[in-house]
């Protein structure tokens, strides 16, 4: 029970308009940043599938041209080799270019912080957090 | 007399804290120093600066898991652990650190230095004490007859000192003296603390060992025996100062931006003057928990 629970925090933030025409998954959907490793240099893996067949690209933030584009298909996949330290998205639009058909954001989490203060050890085994 | 000494200081560090080039500018200087060395592929970037001063001073969590220290005190139970609660509040000088009150009077790029008021760690393990009659001693010699035997009571101490913390690519180092400022005790204590840490994105792992001197009117409090307090099975027993060895390894994996899940086991031991206490039993105290952590960003 426990693990489907966890599965399911995993999976459910990655799976954009599931339910509608457009289905877009990005993995992962998580990247952690920290003083040592202020970016993510991360390969993520983009599965889009619609309900028609039809011209669809994939878009994200980092440009106004699309990653690529597919002509009369229903499926696809990419995978996006990326260096970055910021939230982003990727989308999926149709022909007009205009309303994402599908969405998901890649979130950055940054782990430490710049007050030392925050790093304080108090010495308790129950110091997890 | 040293109570004004006290209280001097403290009204010196609060003065030399509210003046504002005191911490500002060096944490402005920090963050200008991470935003140059950051890039990343991609349009604009906001970089750590944002991500700095989008930062709550609120950093609060919950932990819900299972862990155990044991006590090493005779007629004992160990100290379950179900539940862990952070709360911190961390302002420009001062800041509330789960039950430590702090003023930070230095803040550069090398180290950050801060009056710390505390409570006493050390009374913990005599809040979970039993009351026995023996017909031993607690060496194990056979008595004429039977005898309560009680572990005496022991109060917290308010405390006050100064705290260093650094870190870097090195590691984190902390170093503190504290003081009882309580007249529980009227001892004082020094520590020392070191800890790297590896992060591998979702997975981190991070131990870290440290030193605490005891000196001998802290030690001989909590684990000394007084005169009043012995009977044929509890001799009395006068400690004198130590230094208190641990060593902690920390496991955890980011499930999510708010849940994670750690492990982490600590080992720590009692100096040897605490050790060879009567109402002392075992020199190491074991500590582990391993639970789900919910931090609320």
């Amino acid at each position: 029970m426990r693990r489907l629970v966890i599965l399911l925090l995993i999976l459910l933030p990655a799976i954009s308009n599931a339910d509608g025409e457009m289905q877009l998954k990005v993995r992962p959907v998580l990247c952690i940043i920290d003083q040592r490793t202020p970016h993510c240099q991360m390969s993520f893996l983009v599965l889009w599938q619609s309900v028609e067949t039809g011209y669809y690209c994939l878009y994200n933030d980092f440009g106004q041209a699309p990653l690529r584009c597919w002509t009369e298909q229903r499926s696809g996949k990419l995978s996006d080799e990326r260096t970055v330290n910021r939230e982003f998205s990727y989308w999926m639009a149709g022909d007009d270019n205009q309303s994402p058909l599908a969405m998901v954001v890649v979130e950055v989490l940054r782990m430490d912080s710049n007050d030392r203060r925050r790093k304080r050890r108090s010495r308790h085994v129950w110091d997890i957090l | 007399m040293r109570s004004q000494i006290v209280r001097i200081v403290v009204v010196s560090l609060m003065l030399l804290a509210s003046h504002p080039s005191a911490a500002g500018e060096a944490q402005t200087n920090s963050l200008a120093d991470e935003t140059s060395g950051a890039s990343a592929q991609g349009a604009s970037t906001p970089g750590p600066q944002q991500a700095a001063s989008s930062e709550s001073r609120w950093q609060l969590g919950i932990a819900l898991g299972y862990g155990l220290r044991t006590n090493p005190l005779v007629q004992s139970d160990d100290i379950p652990i179900i539940v862990d609660i952070d709360i911190s509040w961390f302002g420009d000088h001062l800041f509330f650190d789960n039950g430590d009150l702090g003023l930070t009077f230095v803040d550069n790029e090398y180290v950050t230095t801060s009056l710390v008021g505390r409570i006493n760690s050390d009374r913990v393990f005599f809040g979970r004490t039993n009351t026995k009659f023996v017909s031993v001693d607690l060496a194990g010699q056979p008595l004429s007859s039977t005898f309560e035997v009680s572990i005496p009571d022991r109060d917290y101490a308010g405390e006050l000192g100064f705290e260093l913390l650094a870190d870097g690519r090195w590691g984190q180092l902390q170093l503190s003296a504290h003081h009882d400022v309580s007249g529980t005790h009227n001892g004082y204590d020094v520590e020392f603390d070191y800890g790297y840490g590896w992060r591998n994105q979702r997975f981190y792992v991070e131990p870290s060992f440290g030193l605490s001197f005891k000196n001998e009117d802290l030690n001989n409090y909590y684990w000394g025996v007084d005169a009043d307090e012995t009977n044929a099975a509890l001799p009395e027993y006068t400690a004198g100062s130590g230094v208190n060895a641990f060593a902690r390894l920390q496991f955890s994996y980011q499930i999510s931006r708010n849940w994670s899940f750690s492990f982490v086991g600590e080992v720590e031991r009692l100096n040897d003057e605490a050790a060879g206490s009567p109402i002392v039993e075992e020199q190491n105290i074991f500590g582990y928990f391993a639970g789900f952590g919910y931090r609320f960003r």
